[in-house]
């Protein structure tokens, strides 16, 4: 073989296993369940949770499976509706949807779910959900800056995992602690890689595809295994030509979880390109590692998590700087804050950001407020072209 | 040299030809929109050919702006009604800094920076509150056309307050306050006002001057003023509003063709 067939033979290899990567994290959902009933029949629980302030590493230390159980279906919602009120956020509404619908295969096979104080939507219908599940709910002070408050959350943090241990009868050690938070780092480790990827100029995939690398189990070694072989492969994929042409969009607001996808498709088929995920599917609750030597694992993980940039939190100054961080490393022309219906926290949070985007980062600023039902797709596709045309004028000028 | 701009919007399409690159309106024309609103736009620009004796070969370039732009298949490219109304303003009235829109179906307001650039933009959700559709409802509830809705409007000296903020309950609302004996002018400039209401929200309090109303809702009489008093601020009506999404299509046409 020349030099150069071998080259050409090394990166169509490369591309194969791009592929089969992605291709691995179609079958997400699937893997889970597998990986979910294999570990029940071993003995170990399974958790479901429903927010990132919940350490997961807590969980793991307990032997538990932490699965994470927010809702992405349309279908859900009707069936939430039968307790819940119309104007709530879809998400929410899904979530309980499933428990009344019985059709969350994680949330059957939960032996507990632990929520926190995020908004109070979450926080209410929990206490529907727990006429029905066994259920755990931490207290998130909202304080960000306040030191009374993370040594609130630290006593949390004590009380939940005292509560894994008399639960599941397992001694929950500081080496087990630390175990799992090596585990975690080492997760979104390789997570931040892969969203390193759209940094360049010419990304080798779409924000559709990066927002599906990823699970709702953490720490599959297969998975795992997926991840690094997709950092390693993915760059020699032949993206697809016109990415590189397409408007770099920095997607901030609310998660955008398993099957709600719709407004990331929307904004990716009329002309942009996600290239950073600034929320609670994307980029933020990886940004940030647990300190793994820190002589006390609870004061790192209560370090960690209560520094998460939600809405909920007051004054949120941490997620602006994140945002402005963010659009110096992922060059973003234009910003898309993503609302669900009737959250109140992002919604009036919102204010600073299309200040931050206009003033600061001079780049255009579009607000999405919709639910899951796709009747509003074709406006708000009119107004992300319109964002784009916005844009595109600034790139000329 | 001819360019077109094609407005397929939800209640009715428009049509502009432009000769490039004087920029002068050679021909226009107006049909309402129909189920195939393909068809719709190219009977429309036949008839409009027609009329002005040129042939579908006079057209160098044609761009579909409107809701249904992607389904007009005689365009070469399409963009939104959001930057052919600014493109258009620009054009009509270079200091315009704030554009409102009003449609049969949404509302828009844009804001424009010096050099006419969209620099930010806001549209309404899902409902038709602050749209033609609303007069189109108080129309078919009165019997009379929207000229003579606005019309009579400006007679009243006590306008209905009109609550509700959809076009379903605020219907519902004025049968209620019809039954009451309320007078009919009252309730036509109560809805005007009402407009104006869900315009001035989307606004947000940033309309900066100068101020120019398009889209066909601004050839309804009295509509300019219930936005002046809501807005505090005069509004200018734009020279033939319901074609400035067309003309601001066949003008970027030309830009392209340049």
């Amino acid at each position: 073989m020349t030099g150069r067939s071998i080259r050409q033979s090394a990166s169509s290899q490369a591309r194969r296993a791009a592929q089969k990567a992605l291709a691995w994290f179609d079958e997400m959902i699937a893997n889970c369940y597998q990986y979910a009933t294999a570990a029940k029949e071993q003995g170990r629980p399974i958790v479901g949770i429903m927010c990132e302030y919940t350490p997961r590493e807590l969980i793991m230390a307990a032997g538990g499976v932490p699965v994470c159980l927010c809702g992405g279906s349309a279908e859900m919602v009707p069936a939430a509706e039968k307790h819940l009120p119309a104007n709530l956020c879809p998400l929410i509404k899904s979530t309980y949807g499933y428990l009344l619908e019985e059709a969350n295969p994680f949330l059957e096979m939960a032996d507990l779910v632990v929520a926190d104080t995020t908004c109070d939507g979450k926080k209410k219908m929990f206490e529907l959900m727990a006429q029905a599940r066994p259920t755990y709910l931490l207290e998130l002070p909202q304080k960000a800056d306040d030191p009374d408050a993370k040594a609130h959350w630290l006593r949390e943090l004590g009380k939940l995992r005292s509560h894994l241990s008399r639960q599941f009868g397992v001694r929950v050690t500081k080496q087990r602690l630390r175990s799992a938070i090596r585990a975690m780092n080492r997760e979104r480790a390789l997570r931040r890689e892969l969203a390193a990827l759209m940094k360049g100029k010419s990304p080798p995939l779409t924000g559709r595809e990066l927002l599906g690398l990823k699970s709702s189990i953490s720490c599959i070694p297969a998975d795992l295994e997926q991840y690094q072989t997709a950092i390693k492969s993915l760059p020699a994929r032949k993206a697809k030509a016109d990415l590189a042409s397409r408007v770099r969009v920095l997607l901030t607001g609310v998660p955008v979880v398993h099957g709600a996808e719709r407004v990331v498709e929307i904004i990716e088929d009329r002309g942009g390109l996600i290239v950073c995920m600034e929320n609670c599917t994307g980029l933020k609750p990886i940004l940030e590692d647990v300190d793994e030597s820190a002589a006390d694992p609870m004061q790192a993980l209560a370090d960690k998590y209560f520094s998460l940039h939600c809405s909920v939190m007051t004054k949120n100054n941490r997620r602006l700087a994140a945002l402005e961080r963010l659009a110096a490393e992922y060059l973003p022309e234009c910003i898309v804050e993503l609302i669900w219906q009737a959250c109140l926290t992002y919604d009036v949070e919102s204010f600073f950001v299309r200040r931050l985007a206009e003033e600061q980062l001079a780049i255009p600023y579009l607000r999405i407020e919709t639910d899951y039902s796709p009747s509003d797709s074709e406006r708000i596709g009119v107004r992300v072209e319109a964002l784009y045309e916005t844009a595109r004028a600034r790139r000329r000028a | 040299m001819i360019c077109a701009g094609i407005d397929a919007g939800s209640r009715a399409t428009k049509v502009v030809l432009l000769e490039s690159p004087a920029g002068r309106v050679v021909a226009s024309g107006l049909v309402d929109q129909g189920l195939n609103p393909d068809a719709v736009a190219a009977a429309l620009l036949r008839r409009v050919l027609a009329e002005s004796e040129l042939t579908r070969h006079a057209i160098r370039r044609i761009i579909a702006t409107g809701y249904a732009r992607s389904a007009v298949s005689s365009a070469h490219t399409t963009v939104t009604e959001i930057t052919c109304q600014a493109r258009a303003v620009c054009s009509l009235v270079p200091e315009a800094r704030t554009v409102i829109d009003i449609g049969g179906q949404d509302s828009k307001v844009l804001h424009l920076d010096e050099a006419g650039e969209v620099r930010d933009f806001a549209m309404n959700d899902r409902c038709a509150a602050g749209s033609g559709r609303f007069l189109e409802v108080l129309a078919a509830r009165f019997q009379v056309g929207l000229e003579a809705l606005g019309e009579l409007a400006a007679r009243s000296h006590t306008p209905a307050p009109i609550n509700s903020t959809c076009v379903v309950f605020a219907e519902t609302e004025i049968i209620g306050l019809l039954a009451a004996g309320a007078e009919p002018s009252d309730i036509a400039a109560g809805v005007a006002a009402s407009i104006a209401t869900r315009i001035a929200a989307l606004a947000a309090g940033r309309a900066t001057p100068p101020v120019i109303l398009t889209g066909g809702v601004a050839l309804v009489p009295n509509m300019a003023a219930a936005l002046s008093a809501t807005l505090r601020q005069p509004i200018r009506v734009a020279p033939t509003p319901q074609f400035t999404g067309a003309l601001g299509a066949a003008l970027i046409a030309a830009d392209q063709s340049r």
